[in-house]
């Protein structure tokens, strides 16, 4: 499979600070990328950069073809490829669950308001809200603000979905609901994902490739499986242990 | 004590006339000032992250400029007496222009003055009612805006914007409320306002207890239809 994002050699500078070291770093087509690492190791800022939310400092990023940083007027064009959901849901709090997802089509994609509002329904129906979309987010339990924010993310029809620490928001009764959702959306339409998470069953039922970053590098990486039953480093060990009393 | 109910009733028609007369000076100030303010307050933010991304080339320069000339705005209004600014206007502004042009004759109309210094004057300060509720609008919402591919105006338009305008209404309120009782300071440059009225009538019939007591209550009728409105408003939006 060709791959859909690239990053050559990228680093990321917060002022004078590095965050991100010379990451090479490519996702394919239809892969499931699991990130994980310690705080502050730099995973946000690495999927930030990939929808552009942050500039790449030095180096190259290349989304579904667009060359960043040589054609930086064609971010819009990227974000409409790579969607984002995040830890804080962020949702909309003045529309309902059907008007946040139909928001992107509408806007983004310019499609009519019928048509946006159809496919907003059928997407709150797949994340399991159909009677919920008149509800507005502060009318919603947590888990099910997460599953709108998703199909809001799918609505404009992205070729990448990215997640930031999905589930870390979340009661721990909610956290089933979300990851559900996630891996039925892995699994059923091949869509290309990544996802920082410290959910190690889901990285290890749902992950193509499992990557452990520390400080700002792509430490190790490989089938979580291997990852987890073998990991080379100090740090990965000590993470690992931690994550497991979790 | 003796209070006349008839010297009310006597003062009602021109007591009422200033009344009109204030609530011109206010109305046209506050949609004036709304103007300015709304300008002036997404342009002290210009190019910054509370509006989406941020420029690239020339218009960080744009940008800085706007930013510069909203915020001197804000600061020179914000830090003067609105009576000075007044009478600036009113008795100096004319001789200004008369000192660096030849035009002879040039004079300000006193309500003309008094609502620029209403609109001017409300401006600065609704400018600062617009950036705090702008940069109040948690910056995740703008970051899941713009992730779906949504171009920054749109999102200014249906997210900040919305948002904004809820935690508006009770700070402009207050501000239409304050302008509305500034007004009662232009009987410095002989505007026939309520306070005016009041005052004139005093002179000639030496009746404080009654007049200023009906000056009062009108004040105060007009002050409460501004907050009723604004109320009115705010239950009619969509709450969350
Ligand atoms: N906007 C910013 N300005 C300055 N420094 C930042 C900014 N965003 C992130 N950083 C710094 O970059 C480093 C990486 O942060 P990042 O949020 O990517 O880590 P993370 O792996 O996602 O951590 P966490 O698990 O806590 O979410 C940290 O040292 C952080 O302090
Ligand atoms: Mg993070």
């Amino acid at each position: 499979m060709p791959n859909i994002i690239e990053l050559k050699n990228v680093c990321k500078s917060f002022g004078n600070t590095e965050v991100l070291h010379n990451i090479d770093f490519a996702v394919e087509e239809g892969e499931v990328v699991v990130v994980i690492g310690p705080s502050g190791s730099g995973k946000s800022t690495l999927i930030r950069c990939i929808n552009c939310l942050e500039m790449i400092t030095t180096g190259e990023l290349i989304v579904d073809s667009i060359r960043i940083p040589d054609e930086q007027g064609r971010i819009r064009q990227i974000r409409l490829e790579v969607g984002m959901v995040f830890q804080q849901f962020n949702l909309f709090p003045h529309m309902t669950a059907i008007e946040n997802v139909a928001f992107g089509p509408s806007k983004a994609r310019r499609m009519n308001k019928a048509k946006a509002t159809d496919i907003a329904r059928g997407l709150l129906d797949r994340v399991g809200l159909a009677e919920f979309e008149h509800q507005l987010p502060g009318q919603l339990s947590g888990g099910q603000q997460q599953r709108v924010a998703i199909a809001r993310a799918l609505a404009v029809s992205p070729k990448v979905l990215m997640f930031d620490e999905p589930t870390s928001a979340l009661d721990p009764e909610m956290i089933g609901e979300v990851l559900d959702v996630m891996k039925s959306i892995a699994n059923d339409s091949g869509m290309t994902m990544i996802v920082v998470t410290h959910e190690m069953g889901f990285a290890a039922q749902v992950g193509d490739r499992l990557i452990f970053m520390d400080d700002g590098r792509i430490v190790e990486e490989g089938k979580p499986g291997d990852v987890m039953k073998n990991p080379q480093s100090e740090r990965l060990k000590d993470f690992l242990g931690h994550v497991k009393h979790h | 004590m003796d209070f006349e109910f008839s010297v009310i009733i006597e003062s009602l028609p021109a007591l009422f006339e200033g009344a009109k007369l204030t609530w011109y000076i206010t109305i046209l100030g506050i949609i004036g000032g709304m103007i300015f303010g709304i300008l002036a307050g997404l342009g002290r933010i210009a190019g910054t992250a509370a509006l989406g991304e941020k420029p690239h080339g020339i218009f960080i320069w744009v940008s800085v400029l706007i930013r510069y000339i909203s915020g001197g705005y804000v600061e020179l209004i914000r830090g003067t007496p609105i009576i000075v600014q007044a009478m600036f206007l009113y008795f100096a502004f004319p001789m200004l222009v008369k000192a660096v042009t030849d035009i002879e004759r040039f004079r300000i109309e006193a309500l003309t003055a008094a609502v620029i210094t209403i609109v001017v004057n409300a401006g600065a300060y609704i400018a600062e009612i617009v950036r705090g509720s702008v940069i109040s609008v948690n910056k995740g919402l703008l970051e899941a805006g713009m992730s779906l591919g949504i171009s920054r105006f749109q999102l200014i338009v249906h997210v900040i914007g919305p948002i904004a305008i809820r935690r508006m209404i009770p700070p402009l309120g207050n501000q239409f409320i304050i302008s509305l009782k500034d007004t009662s300071l232009f009987i410095v440059i002989g505007v026939g306002e309520l306070t005016r009225q009041g005052q004139e009538i005093m002179a000639s019939n030496f009746r404080a207890l009654e007049i200023w007591l009906t000056v009062a209550i009108i004040y105060l009728m007009m002050t409460t239809t501004l907050s009723m409105t604004l109320r009115h408003f705010e239950k009619k939006m969509k709450m969350f």
